[in-house]
């Protein structure tokens, strides 16, 4: 399947909310264990900017292609982030500059360690590097998906679903990219496969895990996935994970979750 | 040439206003179709062509500053996010403008001097993130003002060169869009002039730190790749010692940073090297 990246820039635009009647939020305000989930998932597309920059740690971004998406997708995260924390907003929650600043301070030296370690290891190893991030990439990608499709199915709230069906619609976008991405390397290198699957294997954890509490990550496990059809979309997620090439077998995201205590 | 005196108010730009009104693709407003008619000369090509590079790097500079402790800042990163998307649509615009005319003949082959330089920088390109998250997450938060500068300075010079190439091209239409890009470039100026203003009020030592830092810099932004006759054609031609000279002297009036002369400097390393090696493109 080939990523049309040209028709994917033209068309790349920042989530619109407008035409939602964001006033049911006064009459139907969301449960206290969804907004709390939305704030996770807030702070996650903010953070995109900060996991930018570890990409940008390859020589990835030279790549025209790359370089374009990057840019799209980096700003399409923004406004998902925006959109969240409207919604957050109506509920009294407020998430600002100053608090989220505030809160990556807070990540500090785990954080400052993350560019010099992406760095050396891009440089390292090099091209083939760029499989693992773009493997990585697609299997957050596609729990992202997965994590607002359940959420917008959990709540069939009139303004929240359609916005989380509609940032959803965004992120699929953004896993045919990386999917193609990761495929195309994969399949061209042997020694891009073993690394990718060693990282995933050993390293992967849910989308937002490092930049979150334990107990927020599981909160949010919990509550998208911890049931029969949540099961059901873990596994599909995990399908999809393997059957990149050398992938076969992986089963990380069902494997995280049991490790976090969900779906034991 | 709009001369703001010295820093603005922070209070004067809108971020979020920014952030919701950026600017995407700017095709539909080319009239590609009067290139054909009449071509651009081939020096005014070039030039366009340099300007598209030089938009072109705004990931390679976010590379280097997203390792600083300007990533933190969610204002610097919310401005970044949409400061690299409108410079993405800036580059496809000139690029497009370059690929209405016939593409460029093959060049002479690179000299071993030159290919050696090229080799050298690409090194230090790939080491300088690991040297400079080391280094600028020790000095903290100044960093972030030396950043602002950079992006001032970029600005001014490489806004300068816009308005320098719509007021000499015989070409409606490029001056025209030309006009139009440099609008878009206006809101990027004024959010690093505001943020550099105010972060060199609020630190003393932030000057102290951009006095030592900017010198050390390559201007305009991303400029270590050019061909250096590509980079004296922008700063020892189309921009005259006296644009760079005015450029100088509103560096000046930002406390602490009189004297400091780098767009001076940027046009006479350009004017003499037709192929000396450079120190490379450090950044800020």
């Amino acid at each position: 399947m080939a990523f049309d990246i040209d028709h994917y820039a033209e068309t790349s635009d920042g989530v619109g909310w407008a035409d939602l009647d964001f006033e049911s939020f006064a009459e139907q305000p969301l449960p206290e264990m969804t907004l709390r989930t939305l704030r996770y998932m807030c702070n996650v597309e903010y953070h995109t900017v900060c996991y930018l920059r570890d990409l940008l740690m390859t020589p990835s971004h030279k790549e025209r292609d790359v370089n374009a998406f990057m840019t799209m997708w980096n700003r399409e995260e923004f406004w998902h982030g925006e959109a969240l924390a409207d919604v957050l907003g109506r509920h009294g929650i407020t998430v600002d500059y100053d608090e989220l600043k505030a809160s990556r301070v807070k990540l500090e030296w785990r954080d400052k360690l993350g560019p010099l370690r992406q760095s050396i290891l891009g440089n390292i190893v090099g091209a083939d590097y760029i499989a693992v991030h773009m493997s990585w990439g697609a299997a957050n990608e596609w729990t992202a998906v997965a994590a607002y499709r359940r959420l917008a199915a959990l709540e069939q709230h009139p303004a929240l679903s359609p916005l989380l069906r509609r940032i959803a619609q965004q992120e699929t976008k953004h896993v045919a990219f990386y999917a193609t991405q990761a495929r195309n390397r994969l399949e061209k290198s042997k020694l891009a496969r073993k690394l990718t699957r060693l990282a995933l294997a050993k390293a992967w954890e849910p989308v937002g895990s490092s930049i979150s509490e334990p107990d927020e990550v599981q909160h949010v496990m919990r509550h998208l996935f911890d049931s029969e059809d949540g099961m059901a979309e873990v596994r599909r997620i995990d399908a999809n994970i393997a059957k990149l090439p050398g992938m076969e077998g992986l089963t990380i995201l069902e494997t995280a979750l049991r490790k976090g205590g969900v779906a034991a | 040439m709009s001369r703001s005196q010295g820093p603005t108010p922070a209070a004067a730009f809108d971020l979020r206003d920014f952030t919701r009104t950026a600017r995407g693709s700017h095709r539909d407003r080319l009239d590609l179709a009067s290139y054909a008619a009449r071509p651009l000369d081939c020096d005014t090509l070039n030039l366009v062509r340099l300007l598209a590079r030089l938009e072109r790097g705004a990931l390679s500079q976010l590379r280097s500053v997203l390792v600083t402790p300007t990533h933190s800042d969610a204002r610097m990163t919310a401005f970044l996010v949409t400061w690299a998307y409108e410079k993405f649509w800036l580059a496809d615009a000139l690029e497009a403008i370059s690929e209405a005319h016939p593409a460029p003949t093959a060049t002479m082959p690179t000299p071993l001097a030159r290919r050696l330089r090229h080799a050298w920088q690409a090194l230090g390109e790939r080491l300088e993130p690991i040297r400079e998250s080391v280094v600028s997450n020790l000095i903290g938060e100044d960093v972030v003002a030396v950043h602002c500068l950079a992006g001032t300075l970029d600005e001014w010079l490489v806004q300068a060169a816009y308005q320098r190439l719509a007021e000499t091209t015989s070409h409606d239409d490029l001056a025209r869009t030309l006009d139009e890009l440099r609008e878009v470039k206006r809101r990027h100026l004024e959010f690093f002039e505001s943020q550099a203003g105010q972060r060199l009020a609020a630190s003393p030592s932030a000057a102290r730190l951009a006095r030592r830092r900017l010198p050390r810099t390559g201007f305009p932004l991303g400029s270590s790749e050019e061909p250096p006759e590509a980079l004296a054609r922008l700063l020892d031609g189309l921009l005259t010692a006296a644009d760079l000279r005015a450029i100088d002297r509103r560096l000046d009036s930002y406390p602490g940073l009189a004297g400091l002369g780098l767009a001076t400097a940027a046009g006479a390393r350009a004017a003499r090297r037709p192929d000396s090696p450079s120190k490379g493109d450090l950044r800020p």
